[in-house]
């Protein structure tokens, strides 16, 4: 039933925007290239020595092992985040006077720059992973709760009628009803923060961290080794992308497909 | 249900043949801030088991508050409210009370068969129960194959039937309607009341239900209770005679449709 509306694109379809993707590519590559050639490589590498580099740091483990204790505290702050963001969110949502009383506090952490909670990390916990972990944890728990407390916003009053009339206990409402509700809020307000806490992870680890990608780029760039900076800026790009497609589009997907325009996109 | 089922939970036989729903001098005052409307004011009803009476009058005469009162989700000031027979707070589970709204409120995120279990999910009927009882009630309102079709996936009257399925899944003896069609155009109206005469004939539950459509009461109902504006009593009960299934053009019909659009 329906099949036509819920089909996925066809393969045609599907090889017509990877052959798009690819020319963009070569484009954005050739570019770099012909930019490379006219200027010294400590200013801007060329692709070939960036590749170099790469294979490099891939080779000798750096890659691998930086890359998972970023990850990791990435994690770890962005996991604390929701677990704290999801029921804070709610319980401002649930409590109109809670609510306006720290109405005012969200925008003001959302304006902290990441790299003063970096600083103030290292007052408080010095070089380790909790400095990492605080700034993500920082950064994302605002943005969850923000969304998480729009979410129980838009909770249908209907709905809560209909479990009225059914005699269905309040836990249950709030299992069937509001959780449902706020769900694709929180999932957006989690994709969100788990971006931005990659993002100042980095800056985390660059002025509080003796290892990750973050401590890593400013060393190779303290040692004027930019071919190695691009090296793992382009790790970090793929490694954002790779988790984007092939984790939360998907899940997102298959958790809203009750949600006409997804269906339709 | 089963004959068993019903047999052993009816507390008695006169309490079996009581009017289905009794309303006794129902006064109803609404307060926001500063203001008060009385909205009902000595309300008086007798439905009787397995009728179907219609609820009508201008709107804003209370007719939505008072089926909110039988449902139990609005608590009168003053009156009684007998289900079964049995005081309202006193809720049997031989005798539920069956809710359709004016919208369908069916859960985007749920399929419709899992919108039908919602109204299942109240107790604690184990789910292998729950999902035969729901395609048993898809079957009733002919929705066979649409079970797991989103709500989007749906067309209006399909949906409405999705919300029918949902009220009378907990198989309740009492059917409150508020304007349950008013939403769907003219032919899946039609369609619809079609619909629920052919389960009343099945299932011989009592139904009460609000309309604002005259044509709807003449069609549908064996009375129909005319309401009189803010605040709201009931003016007079029209018995309607002919037997159905009926058709607004028969002029046996229309007498009645004429009669109520004089009353209102």
């Amino acid at each position: 039933m329906n099949s036509e509306l819920s089909a996925p694109p066809t393969w045609r379809k599907r090889f017509d925007l990877l052959t798009q993707r690819l020319l963009l590519m070569i484009v954005v590559v050739v570019i770099w290239w012909l930019a490379s050639l006219s200027v010294p490589h400590y200013v801007l590498p060329g692709p070939e020595r960036v590749w170099d580099a790469l294979r490099l740091i891939a080779a000798n483990g750096d890659l691998w092992n930086n890359l998972a204790i970023t990850l990791w505290r990435v994690v770890v702050g962005f996991v604390l985040a929701a677990l704290t963001g999801l029921p804070l969110g709610i319980f401002l949502g649930a409590n109109r006077r809670a609510g306006e009383f720290f109405e005012p506090v969200l925008p003001v952490l959302n304006t902290v720059s990441s790299a003063i909670w970096a600083i103030f990390a290292i007052i408080w916990f010095g070089i380790s992973n909790a400095t990492t972990i605080f700034v993500v944890f920082m950064t994302a728990m605002p943005l969850i709760i923000t969304n998480v407390w729009q979410g129980t916003r838009s909770v249908n009053a209907d709905f809560i009628e209909l479990a009225q009339v059914l005699r269905m206990p309040q836990w249950k409402v709030m299992t069937k009803v509001y959780l449902p509700t706020i769900l694709p809020y929180f999932f957006s307000g989690a994709r969100l923060a788990f971006g931005f806490g990659w993002r100042v992870s980095l800056v985390a680890e660059t002025i509080g961290s003796s290892s990750g990608i973050g401590y890593r780029l400013r060393q190779a760039a303290d040692l004027i080794r930019t071919d190695q900076v691009f090296a793992w800026t382009l790790t970090l790009v793929i490694m954002m992308a790779t988790i984007e497609m092939a984790m939360m589009k998907p899940v997102e997907n298959y958790l809203f497909r009750w949600k006409k325009d997804a269906q339709a996109q | 249900m089963n004959s068993a089922e019903l047999a052993q939970g009816v507390p008695s036989q006169t309490q079996q043949s009581a009017p289905a729903i009794r309303l006794l001098g129902i006064d109803k005052t609404f307060r926001s801030g500063e203001q008060t409307i009385q909205v009902l004011r000595d309300v008086n009803l007798t439905v009787g088991p397995q009728a179907i009476v219609g609820l009508i009058g201008t709107s804003g005469s209370g007719k939505s508050t008072l089926l909110n009162i039988v449902a139990g989700i609005v608590r009168p000031d003053r009156g009684q409210v007998c289900i079964c027979g049995a005081p309202s707070e006193a809720f049997n589970d031989w005798c539920s009370v069956g809710y359709m709204f004016q919208e369908d409120r069916l859960l985007p995120w749920r399929t419709a068969i899992r919108n039908v279990e919602f109204a299942l999910e109240t107790g604690s009927i184990p789910k292998s129960e729950r999902t035969r009882r729901a395609l048993e009630t898809l079957h009733l309102v002919e929705l066979d194959g649409f079970e797991n079709a989103f709500p989007y996936q749906l067309s209006g009257g399909m949906r409405s039937r999705v919300a029918l399925a949902r009220s009378l899944v907990t198989e309740p003896r009492i059917l409150l309607m508020d304007e349950p069609f008013s939403r769907l155009d003219a032919q899946t109206r039609a369609q619809m009341h079609e619909e629920l005469l052919r389960i009343h004939r099945l299932k011989g539950m009592t139904v009460l239900f609000v309309t604002h459509d005259v044509a709807e009461a003449a069609l549908l109902a064996d009375e129909v209770a005319v309401m009189s504006p803010r605040p709201g009593s009931i003016k007079e009960i029209v018995k309607i005679a002919p037997p159905r299934p009926r058709d607004v053009t028969q002029t046996d019909v229309t007498v009645y449709m004429q009669r109520l659009r004089e009353l209102i």
